[in-house]
């Protein structure tokens, strides 16, 4: 399917933005030939049974959403003294080498539209490096979108054994009918070492999100993500992990609450490269009101990837009948030598858990309440960032709260 | 004193008309302890279910009235004349229980992710707050209309932590779990989440010990219980009428808890009816002669 191309978006505009940053010529090459590529790309991947696409992205109006000169944000970028963290252009400055090698190896600048509509664009972005050895906790990236649309960048290094705990946050400071957030995050784990990125996405329930999170694994490497989504009407979220070392870990751990008319497309992959490698995929969403909510997940066991093990499972639960959970797992093995689950399920309130409680005297609002929050336990028992924990654990009580009966 | 009073009671299934009870009639006062026992599919937990409120059935005939006395709930809650028997009917499931109406279940839901702890102390302030405002007088309606709607705005925190504090409820389960001699473990698990069958049911017993029910219908408390927690079980059930005056009505397949709870009056249920009622020696001449012999006594047919 051909996607529309900008006719507002200029190559004038991309030379701005790059020279606005004092970027390197390689740089501005990329982001140029992104934007020549937008013609020839597609939107990402969603699923699409006879007649219908799950998330719909080409209705979407980038004509006269994105606004890329005037980009505005409120942003904290904060972490320990013995760990880099870098606004963009101070990255560029400061570690072109690093950029060189690593900027769009893990996430491929032209893989469909919207990661090239965000390379070709972004102004703003971190860079966090972890220097060999070095344990860092409490690295924070803070965004705070004021304009109509803002296109981030984060990259993820780690040295060999060390280890960084990040949690990056988007929310919406200035108001408007429609914006977009776009946002890419590359992680690149180097051997032995541990990432683990938490992400907790509140923007206005006006705006739309394109995010795309993944990481590389080098050999013993682990990466963790907590990917949760809260706020816009309509996000497209991919989180994924490649394993390529032996023996490199990772867990993906998901938490969405959508009410209102609020769409969520959630996909969570790994790809199982090499010998020994070991992951965890746990989703659970809740839908709401006429709330729609698309999960896909991928369990890739490559040719070469002996003694693994993947595991996966998501659940979603409606609490109204006019919302709507599709979940699709997938499992794909061509190495014998794994041991794998994935399952998924979606389902409501459970009448008799509720008058079990309602006849204990606790009255049916509070029980449900008790119940949703009871839902989100087994992915707040994964999350180990204690704020990002308490965080989502506020936000659906406050969410609950909201709910007219 | 309290009394639950079934009078004519018709019941089917509410998707479906399969009539399940077909006119039972059956007192349990304060302080007695019922048995009521019949073969399987005879309307006995169908009973205990109606009697809570599940919405399952429907009630198609008859009345479950409770009737209270003046002091039933201590000197803090005044129970006027007009307000001493209630239709349980047209009550909801949480009203029955802040009446005092307990059900333990022969199957109690597993609840993955609320601890034991959490959901007791919110059930037993929740019943107290319930049962002030069911015997709220009528110059309180006034009250009641100003802060209707959100007692806290839904941005701000959580409501505040209800009549029984987190210390003082933590007292009160340690209390009881020894009585019951649970292990203390059992107050952080999640609601009978991974429980094994006897855990339930001892689980069953602690949540009545807590919420101190007037009448108590206990569906197969029973069932599946290895001696000793049989034993647990039935001292449980002996100090909910010793201590607390609660009235018991026990539904078994079994004779055997009898042993250990002596019941004052035993019912025999045969298709959706009481067919028999009698005192303790009713039960052992079951155990010996099976639900035949009633039925050909009743019915005249075998």
């Amino acid at each position: 399917m051909s996607t529309q191309v900008h006719a507002n978006l200029t190559e004038e505009q991309v030379r701005q933005i790059s020279g606005d940053l004092d970027e390197p010529e390689w740089l501005l090459e990329t982001r140029l030939e992104a934007l020549e590529a937008l013609s020839d790309l597609d939107m990402p991947d969603v699923i699409r049974t006879p007649g219908r696409d799950w998330t719909n992205l080409h209705e979407l109006d980038f004509e006269s959403l994105v606004d890329p000169l005037n980009a505005a944000e409120n942003k904290d970028q904060i972490g320990p003294d013995e760990v880099e963290v870098l606004p963009w252009a101070e990255a560029v400055s400061e570690h072109e080498a690093l950029l060189k090698e690593q900027f769009g190896s893990v996430v491929d600048p032209q893989e469909n539209y919207l990661t090239a509509l965000s390379t070709a664009l972004f102004s703003t972005g971190t860079v966090v490096y972890v220097p060999e050895g070095v344990d860092a906790e409490d690295v924070t990236i803070r965004t705070e979108q004021n304009s109509r649309s803002l296109f981030n960048y984060t990259l993820v290094v780690t040295e060999e054994s060390s280890s960084v705990t990040i949690l990056e946050r988007q929310s919406t400071g200035e108001k408007q009918d429609e914006q977009y957030y776009s946002g890419i995050v590359e992680v690149v784990a180097g051997e032995n070492s541990s990432v683990q990125y938490g992400s907790l996405q509140n923007l206005s329930e006006d705006a739309y999100n394109f995010s795309l999170k993944r990481g590389d694994a080098d050999t013993y490497a682990t990466i963790n993500w907590i990917e949760v989504n809260l706020g816009t009407q309509l996000t497209k979220s991919g989180v994924s992990t490649e394993l390529n070392g032996d023996s490199s870990e990772t867990q993906i751990v998901g938490a969405f609450y959508g009410h209102n008319d609020q769409h969520f497309d959630i996909d969570a992959k790994v790809w199982h490269k090499a010998e020994h490698t070991t992951a965890d995929l746990v989703t659970r969403g809740v839908t709401d009101d006429v709330a729609r909510s698309v999960y896909e997940g991928v369990q890739d066991v490559g040719r070469e990837a002996w003694d693994t093990s993947s595991y996966q499972r998501e659940n979603t639960l409606m609490l109204s009948d006019e919302s709507e959970a599709d979940a699709s797992p997938k499992l794909i093995i061509n190495n014998h030598d794994t041991e794998a689950s994935h399952s998924a399920t979606v389902g409501q309130i459970d009448q008799e858990d509720l008058l079990y409680m309602t006849s204990r005297g606790v009255d049916p609002r509070a029980a449900r309440n008790m119940l949703v929050e009871g839902f989100f336990v087994p992915v707040m028992e994964e999350i180990a960032v204690d704020e990002l924990r308490e965080d989502l654990e506020e936000l659906v009580a406050a969410r609950l709260r909201e709910r007219s009966e | 004193m309290a009394r639950l009073e079934l009078n004519n009671l018709h019941a089917e299934v509410a998707e479906g008309d399969e009539k399940i009870l077909e006119g039972v009639d059956l007192e349990v006062e304060s302080g007695e302890i019922h048995a009521l026992m019949g073969p399987n599919g005879s309307g006995k937990s169908t009973t205990a279910k109606v009697i809570a409120g599940h919405p399952a059935y429907e009630v198609t005939e008859g009345e479950v009235l409770l009737h209270l006395e003046e002091d039933e709930f201590g000197d803090e809650i005044e129970i006027d004349e007009d307000q001493r028997s209630w239709n349980l009917l047209e009550l909801e499931p949480n009203e029955r229980a802040a009446l005092g109406v307990f059900l333990a279940f022969q199957y109690p839901a597993e609840i993955e992710g609320v601890t034991m702890t959490n959901f007791l102390r919110t059930a037993l302030n929740a019943k107290i707050e319930e049962r002030e405002e069911l015997f709220e007088d009528d110059e309180g309606e006034d009250e009641e209309e100003e802060d209707d709607g959100f007692e806290t705005s839904p941005m701000e925190g959580p409501a505040d932590e209800g009549e029984v504090g987190v210390a003082e409820f933590q007292q009160i389960l340690q209390e009881k779990m020894e009585q019951l001699d649970m292990d203390e473990r059992f107050a952080q698990r999640y609601l009978n989440a991974g429980f094994s069958g006897g855990e339930k049911k001892q689980n069953e017993v602690l949540q009545a010990a807590i919420l101190e029910p007037s009448i108590a219908v206990l569906d197969e408390i029973d069932s599946g219980l290895d001696i000793d927690r049989l034993q647990d079980v039935s001292d449980g059930i002996n100090a909910l009428r010793d201590e607390q005056g609660t009235g018991v009505l026990q539904i078994t397949h079994y004779q055997r808890i009898l042993d250990y709870v002596e019941p004052d009056h035993v019912h025999v249920m045969l298709d959706g009816q009481i067919a028999k009622s009698g005192g303790p020696e009713l039960a052992a001449e079951l155990e010996d002669k099976g639900y035949d012999w009633v039925r050909e006594e009743v019915y005249g047919t075998a």
